[in-house]
Order: structure tokens, then sequence, then C-alpha cells
């Protein structure tokens, strides 16, 4: 494993935390099924993975993680409520395009909701923004815009608002640092590069 | 993000080679869901590579409708045309004969060596004809399994198909759980839309009233061949896409002689169509196409109850493939299929291929569809 990847990864552990033995997961922009694959070995879950990129679906299938190929507001559009027990999205609201809506889908199939996201407000992006008129590219992100997936980044901040707006319960929340490994809890919007939270609707 | 993965290097690929088919005979008879039956029950099969001694490495390939048991390699050192299936079947290939033990059977009620509507009755002597039992495509798998019993293999490593073999192969899923160690269909559905269906009776209707045809008591030298190459023509166009055709014949015109008939061939695809039909006819019986089609139109793993309530029998794990230009048996009819089984917490997988090829993508190579058997079968 590349240090990439293993910085790619460091989310895997906090995420499995609050994934119960053998829950039913659903995991929405899957990717190449590592992090199911990851929480089938250490939790014995039921996973199925969602990505629209058949070149992912592949990797899916070699790793024998049942994956949909599809849109993702279509995909959850067919499971009655509380069909799953938690749905991820792991680096995947990013690049939704109506979030608001999704999110509230999520929130309806899956009893529980994990959000992993790239914080925006992370000091590092804003002093790219600030002293160079630049997004941040580095080992993570090394495509440049013109070569990446649509993006609608967002910070620590800016989540909160929305989950106190929907009046969406946040469970739990862990913060890391700029490394992606080390937690930290101190001013999280200034000095958290990754954000994950656990979230469920009130009812 | 640069996270591909290195694909895996498939060896180098072989032929079958030469290949003879078998036939399977039961003396008992068999019942039709329908509750019909026959006194006795021929399936001629091939099979390619060597079943283990542990009898676990059994894949059952299932044909479409137009399709046969021969399904890779050749017959003889004249036959020019290869398997149905050549590209998909053979050692190193995805479907590797060197691991599995390959068996494709023409389907119960076809006309390429099983018995259907052609076959002569042995109680009265005369073929079958319109006396031939309603023919479902559960009675098919059913006769396949027979044939499987046979082989002494009690589970199958995995059942394959794609358009009717697809619909056998969920309905194996179904019928036959303990027996399917996983399964793949492709260019299948759940049941036909309207539109499959009413392509079909438009196909039935031209054999039917073919004057030839008599009630289905033609003499197999004189059939209705005008009707079933007429049914085969615009099947065949089903099985295309607008842009497949388009950019394979366009308004590409043959030599017209002009001073012959208005409507003799002129364009291209017409010639193509034609020939279709032509040749169709001389391996094909009208009265196996009439049924064959009516099995597919009755299929519907949506009733009796409902979708979900017909796949809960699953257990394999599964994968289903739509093609983007598939529109005989659309995206979104595969796709709901995996849509049911998730929703019942089954191991289910839904790929699509973006290919031009229309329902026939499936019988077209492709390095994804390669790569997408090949994976699901050794993961």
């Amino acid at each position: 494993m590349s240090p990439t990847d293993k910085k790619r990864q460091a989310d895997f552990q906090i995420i499995a935390r609050w994934v119960n033995e053998g829950d039913r997961v659903l995991d929405l922009g899957c990717g190449r099924g590592v992090l199911l694959e990851y929480l089938k070995q250490k939790k014995s879950i039921y996973g199925v993975g969602v990505d629209i990129d058949l070149d992912k679906i592949l990797s899916c299938v070699k790793r024998g993680v049942p994956a949909y190929q599809g849109d993702i507001p279509a995909i959850l559009a067919t499971f009655p409520d509380d069909a799953f027990d938690r749905v991820i999205f792991s680096r995947t609201v990013e690049q939704l395009d109506d979030a608001d809506a999704i999110l509230a889908e999520g929130l309806r199939v899956g009893r529980h909701v994990t959000v992993g996201f790239i914080n925006q407000g992370f000091w590092v992006n804003r002093m790219n923004a600030l002293f160079n008129g630049r997004r941040t590219v580095n080992e993570v992100y090394p495509k440049p815009w013109y070569e990446s997936m649509p993006n609608n980044p967002f910070s620590v901040a800016e989540f909160e608002d929305f989950c106190d707006a929907r009046k969406i319960v946040v469970e739990n929340r862990v913060y890391l640092s700029g490394d992606w490994r080390s937690e930290c809890s101190r001013l999280p919007n200034l000095l958290a590069g990754y954000a994950i939270y656990d979230l469920s609707s009130i009812d | 993000m640069n996270d591909s993965e290195q694909a895996p290097l498939i060896s180098e690929e072989g032929e079958v080679g030469f290949v003879e088919y078998q036939d399977f005979v039961s003396k008992e008879p068999f019942k039709f869901v329908s509750g019909g039956s026959l006194p006795e029950l021929t399936l001629r099969y091939e099979t390619y590579g060597h079943l283990s001694a542990a009898k676990d490495n059994a894949i059952l390939i299932c044909h479409a409708l137009s399709g046969d048991h021969h399904c890779a390699g050749v017959h003889g050192i004249e036959e020019r045309k290869q398997g149905w299936w050549n590209f998909m079947v053979g050692p190193g290939k995805p479907i590797d004969t060197t691991r599995y033990f390959v068996i494709c059977s023409n389907v119960l009620g076809g006309c390429q060596g099983s018995t259907g509507p052609g076959s002569t009755n042995p109680e009265t002597g005369k073929p079958y004809n319109l006396d031939f039992p309603k023919l479902t495509v559960q009675d098919m798998i059913k006769a396949q399994s027979l044939l499987v019993d046979s082989l002494d293999i009690e589970r199958l490593h995995a059942v394959i198909g794609g358009s009717m073999g697809g619909m056998q192969t969920l309905q194996w899923a179904i019928d036959f759980p303990e027996r399917v160690g996983r399964y793949l269909a492709l260019a299948s559905g759940a049941r036909h839309t309207a539109q499959a269906i009413a392509f079909n009776d438009t196909g039935r209707q031209a054999i039917i009233s073919d004057p030839a045809w008599q009630q289905g008591h033609y003499d197999p030298e004189h059939g209705p061949d005008q009707g079933l190459a007429v049914a085969r023509m615009m099947a065949h166009i089903t099985y295309l896409s607008d842009v497949g055709m388009q950019s394979k014949f366009g308004r590409k015109r043959r030599n017209v002689d002009e001073s012959k008939e208005h409507f003799e061939v002129e364009f291209e695809v017409e010639s193509y169509l034609r020939y279709q039909g032509a040749s169709f006819v001389t391996r094909f019986d009208a009265n196996s196409y009439l049924y064959l089609t009516k099995a597919l139109d009755r299929f519907d793993l949506h009733s009796p109850e409902s979708l979900d309530a017909t796949l809960s029998a699953v257990t394999a794990p599964g994968l289903v493939v739509g093609f983007t230009s598939d529109w005989l048996y659309p995206p979104q009819g595969n796709r709901e299929i995996v849509e049911a089984l998730l929703r019942l917490g089954k191991d289910a997988t839904y790929a699509e291929l973006a290919m031009d090829f229309g329902h026939d993508s499936f019988l077209v190579r492709s390095p994804q569809l390669y790569e997408l058997i090949h994976r699901f079968l050794t993961r």
C-alpha cells in the first residue's frame, strides 16, 4: 500500500467504529469497494456499493463486493425506509448534484448515515486561496481542476449549519488533522483536514 | 484520483477446437408446468473441458432464442462458423475450459436436436406439432436439470446466459437455489415489456398467416418459410440498435439494376435482413419459434405475487448485466432485478455496458464484458 493509499484509508478505522457487527451497509460512491471489503473483514457486514463508473464496478466484482452501477438518487428511491443500518457517503457529498435531497434520502433509507468530507475551511486551503489564488493540489487530490470530477467543497462550519437547519442529529463527529491520521478536536473548522460525521434523523 | 487498478492478465487464449454433440435421453415421462407431458425427452448438448473429481467445476450456459447447444469450437474441418459464444468459451478465455467443465444444451421446445414441436411423438409416430404442451422457461430449466443429474453433478459452479438464456439463468437461481453456485444473466429481464410482446406476436402472426403453416401441420420440407423469414427479419431488427445499424449500413446501396422491379433489394440493410431471414428458415422450425416466443412472453418474475417475492428464493451471488443500446430488454428491466435482490439483502451486482450493438451486444466481444465475466467467475 502506498503512503497515499494509507492516507486515503485512515478514515476507515473511524468509519468502522460506528458500524456494528453484521450491519447492513450501503456505500454510496463506493469506488473500488475497498471500504466495504474492509468493513466485511472487520465487522462481517452485508455491504452494497453504488458507483456510476463501470471500471469501479469491475473492481468490486473482483473483491466479491456486491455493487450497483447507476445513479445514487435512482437506487435510493428503490429502497424502503430503514432498509440499511448505515448509509455511507465517504468523499461523495462534494460530488452530488443535489446534496440536500440525497442526504435526506440517505437518512430515510439508513437508520444512520456516515458522511466523510475534506474540510474546505482547513487553514492550508485558506492559505492557498488567499496567497496563491489557487485550490490545493496534494497527494490525495493530485489532479488539477480540469481533470477532476465536479467538486462542491464545503467546510466543517458549513456542514454544522446544514445539520442544524435540517434538524439532523449529529451522534458523533471526528476530525482528523492535516495528515489525515491523528485526531484533533480544537478549532476544527481551521485545523481539521478531514471530518467524519455520524448522523441520524430525529425520529 | 489516480486509483486505477492493474487489470489481471488473462493467459494466452486457445480454442476448444473440434467438438461433438451428445444426446441425453430420458425415457421417463416429462411433466410441464401447464400440466401437459411428454412420454420421453431428448436434450442435445455439448461439453467442453473436464469435470473435476469433486464435480464442482461445471458451468451451464443457456442459449438465446435462436441459439443452440453449439456455443464453442467447430464440428468439422469444413465448418467455417464457430460456436455462437466461441470468443467467450475456451482455454484462457473468461469461461476457461482448462478450469471449468462447460455444458450447453439445446433448449426443450427447440429444433436443433432436443425434443420440440417438430419431434416425433413415439406414441403416434407423428410430429407433435401443436400437440406439444404449452411451454414455459421453467420447463426448459427443469429439463436441463435432468441433464445435469445424468452427468452426476449436484451443484453447478455457475449458470450463465444472455437474453432467453438470461431468463433461464434467473429461473435456475430461483427454482434450484441449492444447485447454483453463482449466476450471470446478460441482456435479460424479469418479464417482457408490451413492446417485446408486440414484436413477438407480429412475428408469430407472420408465420400463422403463411398458408404453408397449415395450422401447424406442415410438411417439414415445405414449412411456412415466408412467414418465418419475415418473423426473423423483424426480430433481428429488435436485436440491433439504430446507431449500430446506421454505422453498419447507413443508406448504402447495392448495385441496383434499374430495369428490374421496384421492390428488388436496393439498400444494403434490405439485403442483410433478407439474408438473415432466408438463412434462418434453413435451421429453424416455425412451430418451435411459436412455442419459444410464447414461453418468453409468458415469463414473468413479478407474478404470482411480486418480483421481490419470486426472487426471495435466490441464495447464490448474482451478476446482472444490461447494455445501454438494448431497447428490446432495456437496462431498466435488468436493473430492477438487482434492485429487488438488494432490497432482499442478496449478494447481487448490476453492471451496465455502453455498447452500440443493441440487444445482441452480449454476443459481441468487448474487453469490459470479458473482464466482467472472468472476474465474476473467479472471485
